[in-house]
């Protein structure tokens, strides 16, 4: 029995391995059909932010995460993106993270042409830059210092899109949606220091950490992984591949749990049998 | 030699710390007018820093063929790996789409980097879980707070973990989302706020050292 | 080729480099192997032509062929750090790192100072100025906060001497601690699973029979490869064992 019980404890974690790719995949083809439903106080904060920007005012977008954190991420990017163009938002996007130059394209080829937005008019994207805190500290006097230009060579003053823009003091809110600590860097460098609202979209693996922030309202609100993607799908009704994935996941946070408990169990009854 | 070697650099440092570090308290012209121009330099030298891990990747790679080291041939991949996205960037200008075309450099950072990428951290997913059920051990009462925590948020966060926790404990009226916030709001608070403080003083003391040239590791050795 | 055709291509050769990379759960294979040392030279490569069009043309070139020779000063500070994989002259490299340096170290200070520091501090302090309008269990929670801090500083900071009360104090921080740890481990788990969904999420596309069923046949060749394998494994011990 007791060795029976501990050669359990010992099993290939190949199994494992594809215990958790079954409780997985199986649900992606065959969904359970329970998505999310609750809302979160920060996640309901972020939408109420973005959702409280007059009408016509320029946002800013820092989307800094690349195909490594792509699942958690996206979704979250195309639900904010497309909100803000429901609400008749002039949108600028930035980036940090060379890896996202690509994401953003893919955004950009789908979200605004659904809402019928144009290029230059009502969005604009702006190249790469290598160091982060060299361009947030340059937009504070002046943002063309640094973006002088938009990733098609336009010249960036004469678009439509940034009439009246100079610097933080035209800027009403930045969404920063990152897999790194560039968000640190929008609180500390830009938020606190200009007063600038900033909302951001994280993994769940850092979303922990931004809860001292939250409390001080350095940081006025927070979508957290995938579940944050969910939440804020739900809050534009807007369902998409956070609300899918939230579904599929059901089952494997179940199995981890059954992991822990199982061999934590195995190792009680081992040593007191 | 010693003043261009080492004075000289130092004397940089020492200057551009506490130029940059007055200006946040001087809200003057010409300060705004230098921090511009810094930010401009900062962002291209950067920039150049990009060339140290491309050169060390392809230096010791390059080093493997020439060498014909044990598994050279998969050395090979990546410099393939790096063309498959340079050239068809060279050919379409850095575009990733021309006239409503998705162009090469696009099709590969699809449907190669993406991949490629994107596979390398899902599968730590697999590893979790055989950790979690390997070595996820309640041995104290410290481990066993850890696991509550642990157990909560991970039950919590799917709608299927939500319903056990109504089946169980509806009666008490607290929902786990409401467990679940008040974990991040209050105890998780209290514990990062505890590191946070920690890490900026030592992140302070560091940026003095460097300033003052205490601290220059990163010069390297003579 | 059409785009139709690319796009098949691309679910092919994307379920391919998945299916390659999640081979080496099984065991490790030259497949695995390639498309690791593919990652690494994608990733520079994407890297590279991001960097060569979005800063090096525009930032650098365009403005020295412009006459502006300004950008001459980050440019070779820049190309000064290349210097570092030449003994003899690495210490040119100092320049472009003590700038760097520099910039990052007198920005960060007053950066920390007020809003990782201070601003924390406020925070902690902050709820009690509002007692007033508090409720009882908010309070309650504004205590726990402050005192759950506390603790954890003592921790870090009287790490070398943990006796007598300032021992039972850094106790008490550890658990503060444990419970970040533990929602930050919970956490961890649903970022995982999320990147792994996303990547069944993929394959479940290239699966599709507009996609020639690309996964399923790449995964049913992976699978014979590794039986090959393991037969022709045996059949060889057996020879050598002869």
């Amino acid at each position: 029995m007791k060795e029976n019980l501990l050669k359990f404890l010992k099993i290939d974690r190949r199994w494992i391995f594809l215990a958790l790719a079954m409780i997985l995949f199986v649900p992606i083809i065959k969904p359970i059909g329970l998505p999310n439903k609750t809302i979160s106080k920060d996640v309901q904060n972020a939408f109420n932010y973005l959702d409280k920007v007059p009408a016509g005012s320029f946002v800013l977008f820092s989307l800094d995460y690349d195909p490594s954190t792509r699942p958690e991420l996206h979704p979250q990017a195309v639900a904010a993106l497309r909100y803000a163009f429901k609400k008749n938002l002039r949108v600028g996007i930035v980036t940090y993270i060379a890896g996202s130059t690509g994401l953003i394209q893919q955004l950009i080829e789908k979200v605004p042409a659904e809402a019928g937005k144009v290029n230059g008019t009502d969005y604009v994207v702006y190249p790469y830059m290598a160091n982060a805190v060299a361009a947030m500290t340059q937009m504070a006097s002046d943002f063309y210092g640094i973006y002088d230009k938009d990733i098609d060579g336009r010249d960036a003053r004469s678009l439509p899109v940034m009439k009246g823009v100079r610097n933080y003091k035209d800027i009403p809110l930045i969404v920063n949606i990152t897999g790194t600590s560039i968000l640190d860097f929008w609180v500390a460098y830009v938020g606190d220091k200009y007063n600038v609202p900033v909302v951001g979209g994280v993994t769940a693996i850092s979303q922990p950490g931004y809860g001292p922030y939250l409390q001080t309202g350095q940081l006025k609100g927070l979508i957290g992984g995938m579940k944050g993607a969910a939440e804020f799908e739900s809050l534009v009704k807007e369902p998409g591949k956070g609300t899918s994935g939230i579904d599929a996941l059901n089952l494997a946070h179940l199995m981890v749990l059954l992991l822990i408990l199982t061999s934590n169990i195995i190792l009680l009854v081992v040593r007191y049998l | 030699m010693k003043i261009i070697k080492n004075y000289l650099p130092l004397a940089m440092v020492m200057v551009m710390g506490l130029l940059m570090l007055g200006s946040y308290y001087v809200p003057h012209k010409l300060s705004v007018d230098y921090v511009e121009q810094m930010n401009k330099w900062e962002n291209i030298v950067f920039a150049f820093a990009f060339l140290l891990g491309l050169l060390s990747l392809f230096v010791s790679h390059y080093g493997k063929i020439r060498r014909r080291q044990d598994g050279w041939g998969y050395s090979i991949f990546v410099f393939v790996g790096f063309l498959i996205m340079v050239v068809p960037s060279l050919i379409s200008g850095g575009k990733q789409m021309v006239d409503g075309q998705v162009t090469g450099l696009g099709w590969s950072f699809r449907y190669v980097y993406n991949a490629l990428s994107a596979t390398m951290f899902a599968v730590l997913a697999f590893y979790i879980v055989s950790t979690a059920y390997r070595s996820f051990r309640i041995k104290s009462a410290q481990a066993f707070v850890l696991f509550v925590a642990a157990f909560i948020l991970i039950l919590g966060k799917v709608p299927l973990g939500q319903m056990a926790w109504e089946s169980v404990l509806g009666w008490t009226g607290y929902g786990i989302d409401r467990v679940i916030e008040w974990i991040m709001s209050v105890p998780a608070v209290a514990g990062k706020r505890g590191i946070m403080i920690g890490i900026a003083i030592g992140a302070i003391v560091t940026s003095l050292k460097i300033i003052f040239g205490i601290e220059r590791q990163y010069m390297g050795k003579d | 080729m059409t785009e139709t055709t690319w796009l098949i291509a691309g679910a092919w050769v994307s379920a391919g480099l998945t299916i390659f990379l999640f081979s080496f759960l099984y065991k490790d294979n030259p497949f695995f192997k390639i498309a690791e040392h593919l990652y690494l030279g994608a990733g520079m490569g994407w890297w590279f032509q991001v960097y060569l069009y979005n800063i090096w043309k525009p930032k650098v070139f365009e403005p020295l062929a412009g006459g502006d020779f300004f950008v001459l000063i980050p440019a070779l500070l820049g190309l000064s750090l290349v210097t570092q994989f030449v003994p003899k002259i690495s210490w040119i490299s100092r320049y472009g790192f003590t700038f760097m340096m520099g910039y990052g170290a007198g920005l960060e200070i007053p950066a920390r100072l007020s809003t990782d520091f201070m601003s924390q501090i406020a925070g902690t302090i902050k709820p009690f100025s509002l007692m007033a309008s508090m409720s009882g269990f908010d309070i309650l929670n504004a205590l726990i906060v402050a005192a759950g801090t506390i603790c954890v500083l003592f921790y870090f900071f009287f790490s070398v001497e943990h006796k007598g009360s300032v021992k039972k104090i850094s106790n008490i921080g550890i658990y503060f601690l444990m419970i970040y740890f533990g929602a930050a481990f919970g956490n961890t788990v649903m970022a995982r699973f999320s990147l792994l969904y996303g990547r069944f999420d993929d394959l479940n596309t290239s699966a599709a029979a507009s996609n020639f069923y690309a996964t399923q046949i790449i995964l049913a060749a992976m699978a014979a490869y590794f039986l090959l394998h393991s037969f022709l494994g045996k059949k060889e011990q057996a020879e050598e064992a002869r």
